[in-house]
């Protein structure tokens, strides 16, 4: 009887190496883990950014942590549909933007997904409004909306930013 | 006859091999257009057991490997050579992560490559623990002392908002909210004590992507935001050891 029982638990103990698929099913298609972003991954440092998709819409990933959002400027092109990717390093934080009525909670280890469009060009200001530590107040950045052909043509592996305009 | 059909195979053979090479060719390129390789900074993550591991040294095993550091770090790790860093009193979590680094070629020095990489796991952690454990208060008989050149007053001024406030307008986080002593983030290097010279190098370093080791990219955003005379601002008031005493609500000094 007793081996028997024995025999049930060792699988039990071994949950997390045995069965990773499930684990995924049951965390979700969303869960990242918040300490390792750096390392592997869709929010690695040269994925971060926007990315042009085969629609023509625009895919933005951000990484918001205490007291910035990575990258520091985001440029997406007016008019079009912006899907965005954003998690956090650490702490709860929400970004806003300015002059909009956007807000997306941002929450370590799950991403944040939210479909956005801006129809005029112009820049706003990022804001995070969602206390996070002491240099909350100063967590801002900055979303550069420029028109369609203003938008430089990224090849598949490129991701565009203030800098690269 | 013979010797002509010989000909004719040996051609088509040839054919063949310059096929087989043209595809694989091909096919190399194609997939090294199609994954561009991850720009990882650091191998390092803020695991628990990352943590427990740098935080478990012996100071005094540490205290004994470290007189090897003596010549660059200074005897009680203050230094007077500007390209080095104050170690006394620095956080343990803060070494930890730049000697494993220093290991892993994520961060470059000619110095400090190699001998990060003559430590082992357990060197490190007991030389991070008695490097944390040094006093950075100087008393009256120690010779430890702050340099006696003060920013002047127009930079006194500048450093002491931006290490206060920040500057909101631009996004710019003040540096007393993860480097101290307000709060500190996890791995964040105090900066207290700093040598000037060296808050100066690291500042350059990361706006221009020389150093590139810092997670999630914080540093190489501030600096490259900040303006070369706040740069030489904020090594000034670190280095005269402004850094020590909590800036106050009435900014500059």
């Amino acid at each position: 009887m007793f081996t028997v029982l024995a025999l049930c638990l060792i699988p039990a103990t071994r949950y997390y190496q045995v069965d990773e698929p499930l684990l995924r099913f049951l965390r979700g298609s969303r869960h990242v883990d918040p300490l390792a972003l750096h390392l592997a991954g869709e929010f690695v440092e040269n994925n971060l950014g926007t990315e042009q998709d085969a629609d023509g819409s625009v895919t933005v990933r951000m990484i918001a942590q205490q007291y910035l959002f990575v990258p520091h400027c985001i440029l997406v092109p007016a008019g079009v549909p912006v899907h965005l990717r954003i998690t956090s390093a650490d702490a709860v934080h929400s970004l806003t933007f300015n002059g909009t009525n956007y807000a997306v909670k941002v929450l370590p280890g799950t991403i944040s997904v939210a479909e956005l469009q801006f129809p005029r060009a112009g820049e706003y200001k990022t804001v995070c409004r969602e206390f996070c530590g002491a240099g909350h107040y100063a967590m801002r950045s900055e979303l550069k909306v420029v028109p369609r052909d203003q938008f430089p043509a990224l090849r598949a592996e490129e991701r565009g930013n203030c800098a690269a305009q | 006859m013979r010797r002509n059909n010989r000909h004719t195979l040996s051609h088509r053979t040839f054919a063949w091999v310059v096929a087989a090479i043209v595809v694989a060719a091909g096919s190399a390129i194609l997939v090294a257009s199609d994954a561009a390789p991850d720009r990882i900074p650091s191998l390092v993550t803020w695991t628990s057991d990352n943590i427990a591991a740098a935080t478990s040294g012996d100071a005094f095993r540490g205290m004994l490997l470290a007189k090897r550091c003596d010549h660059c770090h200074g005897a009680e790790g203050f230094t007077a050579v500007g390209s080095t860093p104050n170690l006394a009193g620095m956080n343990k979590l803060a070494i930890w992560k730049q000697l494993e680094d220093f290991r892993s070629h994520k961060r470059n020095s000619r110095v400090m490559e190699p001998i990060a990489e003559s430590l082992s796991s357990r060197d490190v952690a007991d030389v991070v623990s008695y490097y944390a454990d040094l006093p950075v208060f100087t008393d009256p008989q120690d010779n430890r002392v702050f340099p006696e050149a003060q920013p002047d007053a127009g930079h006194a001024a500048i450093a002491s908002r931006l290490v206060t406030f920040g500057d909101g307008e631009r996004g710019i986080p003040p540096c007393q909210s993860c480097h101290g002593p307000v709060a500190y983030r996890v791995g964040v290097p105090s900066l207290a004590s700093q040598n000037g010279d060296y808050v100066l190098n690291q500042l350059e370093a990361f706006a221009d992507r020389g150093r590139a080791n810092d997670i999630n990219m914080p540093m190489r955003t501030i600096s490259a935001l900040l303006s070369e005379d706040e740069r030489h601002a904020l090594a000034e008031y670190y280095g005269a050891g402004l850094g020590l005493q909590p800036a106050g609500a009435s900014g500059a000094k």
